[in-house]
């Protein structure tokens, strides 16, 4: 099964370089490459150091499916306001 | 300095520098490892001994009749000499490929490439010597093998088995590990 995650979203959201986000999270820059393109599915503990780093829930970043267009769930957002 | 009459020592010294140990040393040698360290993957030179080691083995099975004069004193030299350039140059794979040294510092994704890499390299090895030492055996016993032709199968196959032990995690993780595109 295969594990969908947004931290290049997440990432290019904030500014945060490959390099700055493996600093804070203590893994090598080339985990988090492979994080970003679904070659290494990450373990718990560093699933939730990343959803720290950035102050989200674990499930805003990773999913079982298929996470939806970022431009559909703004659109969502702004019809529930 | 002309660039081009740099002295034997300088040219040793960017071929060191070549290796890549120099820097890996000098970080493992830092308190901290970098988030940049990088490993090297190696898909092509663990080839190398593995196929020198499979083609000597073969060699040692065929045993050309030449051999037969040749005393197994020479034999065992030259098999020697062999086992230990093919098993030496395994280790210099083994520590600049992408499984790095155990004492380094791995994160997750690098302890389970590891893990995996010796995973795969266990069972072939495993299949490999359960089959491979009955077919030996009756081999020895069919062909009628003379003492310096079982010495030098029994020190090849020992040998087949280092480089594969040495170099085949290092290929395995080497292809395993994709490229990655640049921030």
């Amino acid at each position: 099964m295969s594990l969908h995650n947004r931290i290049a979203v997440f990432r290019a959201e904030r500014g945060i370089s490959r390099r700055q986000l493996a600093e804070a999270v203590e893994v090598n820059n080339q985990t988090i490459g492979y994080l970003e393109r679904g070659d290494y599915k990450p373990s718990l503990e560093l699933a939730l150091k990343i959803a720290r780093h950035f102050g989200v829930a674990v499930e805003m970043l990773f999913s079982l499916d298929r996470f939806e267009p970022i431009a559909m769930t703004l659109k969502r957002a702004g019809e529930d306001e | 300095m002309n660039p081009n009459h740099r002295s034997i020592l300088s040219r040793l010294d960017d071929a060191v520098r070549w290796t890549g140990f120099p820097a890996r040393v000098a970080q493992k040698m830092s308190e901290t490892p970098s988030v940049d360290r990088k490993h090297r993957p190696l898909r092509w030179i663990p080839i190398l001994p593995i196929a020198l080691s499979c083609a000597l083995f073969i060699f040692s099975l065929t045993w050309p009749p030449a051999l037969d004069g040749v005393s197994p004193g020479a034999i065992i030299s030259i098999v020697t000499a062999f086992w230990g350039s093919v098993v030496g140059m395994a280790p210099i794979i083994h520590t600049s490929g992408p499984l790095g040294k155990p004492s380094w510092k791995d994160d997750e994704r690098e302890a389970a490439l590891r893990k995996d890499s010796f995973l795969f390299c266990l069972w072939p090895l495993a299949v490999l010597n359960c089959l491979g030492q009955p077919i030996l055996l009756i081999l020895s016993h069919w062909q009628n093998w003379q003492i310096e032709h079982s010495a030098s199968v029994v020190s090849l196959s020992l040998m087949l088995n280092a480089s594969l032990l040495g170099c085949l995690p290092t290929l395995y993780a080497s292809w395993k590990l994709g490229r990655l595109p640049k921030e």
